[in-house]
């Protein structure tokens, strides 16, 4: 209880400095904020305009087709918000500033992750997330209690998966010096399921659920949501969840077996 | 001395050489953007290709129409939109531009070199990608009879200039503030969302459109296409024409009118 107490603080005080930083940088990160929101804007305009002119989408109607967006959305926001540390890490480890995390005595791994919560997304994420309920409410979709308790505890195991592609960006980092490359590659990858995965076709698919689980993450938890028959089991869902973080983890470990200082 | 033998350009064409061996020395980033560019378009065409599963016509637009779309508009993004300048307001800020001041060479000429290496790169990937996505998506292309290849040339270096110009003028902010990425950022997503990319703009509602044509988004990439699709009218091809023109002279004024002001700001302490 007294680590979480101590890792508590220590988030809070990184947090604290991060709105620091933007009150310093008030206008870029109104600029920020201000592109996210019209990004997510023209992006419901889009499914609103297919809504329109298209019935079906593939399996799917339209309105379970909005439900796979907003669970995205929703995600990838979070995961942002909790891992933006992941995107500072190259140049953490080309300037040598990681051979200070591992002299603290607080977890290397931990401070990688979580060094730079990113409040504009933390900002970003509260009317956005009103947004989506709202919209969710307005849909035709059958939701019942079972499905949106369920849907939480998939959220749950999808927050796990990402945490454990951000340590395998960080892993990357550590082996080739690059983390930019690698997270902009999950934040495409992740994308994909702004639609049901299920569309797209073999292998890609199979990747999607299996290799880079972000069908895991999203697709499984919207068609429980939504009632429907899911494309794998939700045991399978939770079995990927937790296999993922073991192995990032494990990964972690190995990989700081082979890190050496870049630069000092 | 050596040089004087040979024609003026030349140090330029060692400018795009120079540029091509750092690239390569950070191989894996560039195979990891050329992988991000062809996943954005793989995305888009599994999308539309789903849409069109059980009708004929969306948004005015039959399959193959919409299909050779997207195949059209991944090319012209890496050709007019890709851009070597992201670090320029970087470069500035640093002082680092200082040693490109100094050089006996046009910075804008230098600049520009830079940037056609970079779009000479691209151009060559995407056609390799556009093969690799042709033999999974087997589209059939749609091209209209009527031949408009020189406007559709002259329009797309047009636009290369106009984006070049923007990339120049974002980098000018290196003059007064190392973060131009606010406003990159901005001008990204609504490059992305109003040049063309993910779908026509005329599926948007009218009132969009209006606001959309009072920028030169929809000239980097969406003019150009529809033109080769046969869906503008001849008498439309003039306006476009000169309304691209201003967009490149107004643009250039003002970051004439930027750059010197920059100029006058300029210190490189320590460089």
């Amino acid at each position: 209880m007294k680590k979480i107490k101590t890792y508590f603080k220590v988030w809070r005080l990184n947090a604290s400095n991060t709105i620091q930083e933007l009150l310093v940088n008030r206008a870029t990160h109104l600029l920020f904020f201000m592109g996210k929101m019209i990004k997510l804007s023209m992006s419901l305009l889009f499914l609103f305009l297919i809504k329109e002119q298209v019935a079906q989408f593939a399996n799917y109607t339209t309105d379970q087709v909005i439900v796979f967006f907003l669970t995205y959305q929703f995600i990838d926001v979070l995961a942002q918000v909790f891992f933006r540390g992941v995107y500072l890490f190259r140049d953490r480890i080309i300037r040598g500033n990681f051979d200070f995390m591992l002299l603290r005595p607080i977890n290397p791994l931990f401070q990688a992750l979580t060094d730079h919560p990113d409040i504009n997304d933390t900002i970003f994420l509260i009317p956005t997330t009103i947004l989506s309920i709202y919209i969710a409410s307005t849909l035709n979709i059958h939701i019942t209690i079972n499905s949106l308790t369920l849907y939480f505890l998939l959220l749950i195991n999808a927050f796990l998966i990402a945490a454990a592609l951000h340590i395998l960006v960080l892993v990357a980092g550590i082996l080739t010096k690059d983390t930019e490359g690698f997270i902009w590659m999950y934040r495409d990858m992740i994308q994909f399921a702004r639609f049901p995965v299920t569309v797209y076709l073999e292998p890609l698919r199979s990747i999607l659920f299996f290799i880079i689980p972000v069908g895991m993450m999203i697709t499984i938890p919207s068609e429980v949501l939504l009632n429907l028959k899911p494309t794998y089991s939700i045991g399978v869902a939770f079995a990927i969840g937790l296999g993922s973080i073991i192995l990032s983890l494990r990964l972690w470990k190995w990989s700081l077996k082979k890190y050496s200082s870049a630069s000092s | 001395m050596a040089m004087s033998k040979y024609p003026k350009l030349f140090k330029y064409i060692i400018v795009l050489q120079q540029y091509w061996q750092n690239l390569f020395v950070y191989r894996m980033s560039f195979v990891v953007w050329r992988l991000r560019q062809f996943l954005s378009s793989f995305t888009a065409l599994s999308v539309w290709s789903v849409v069109f599963a059980n009708q004929k016509t969306a948004f005015g637009y039959a399959q193959d129409e919409m299909i050779t779309y997207i195949f059209l508009v991944t090319v012209l993004y890496n050709i007019i939109l890709s851009s070597s300048l992201n670090a320029l307001s970087g470069e500035i800020y640093s002082g680092s531009m200082s040693t490109k001041l100094v050089k006996p060479i046009n910075v804008f000429l230098s600049l520009g070199f830079q940037d056609l290496a970079h779009k000479i790169l691209n151009f060559g990937f995407v056609i390799l990608e556009s093969l690799i996505l042709y033999f999974i998506f087997k589209p059939s292309f749609i091209f209209p009879n009527q031949s408009y290849e020189l406007i559709f040339i002259a329009w797309v270096a047009l636009a290369a200039l106009i984006c070049f110009i923007i990339n120049l003028l974002f980098g000018s902010i290196g003059f007064w503030s190392p973060d131009s990425w606010g406003p990159r950022f901005l001008f990204y997503i609504f490059l992305d969302f109003t040049a063309g990319k993910l779908y026509p703009l005329d599926i948007l509602p009218n009132i969009i459109q209006k606001i959309v044509y009072l920028t030169p988004f929809p000239y980097m990439s969406y003019v150009q296409i529809q033109l080769l699709l046969g869906r503008l009218q001849p008498n439309q091809i003039l306006p476009i024409t000169l309304t691209m023109l201003a967009w490149t002279v107004g643009l250039i004024l003002i970051f004439k009118l930027v750059w010197q002001k920059g100029l006058k700001n300029y210190t490189a302490m320590g460089q």
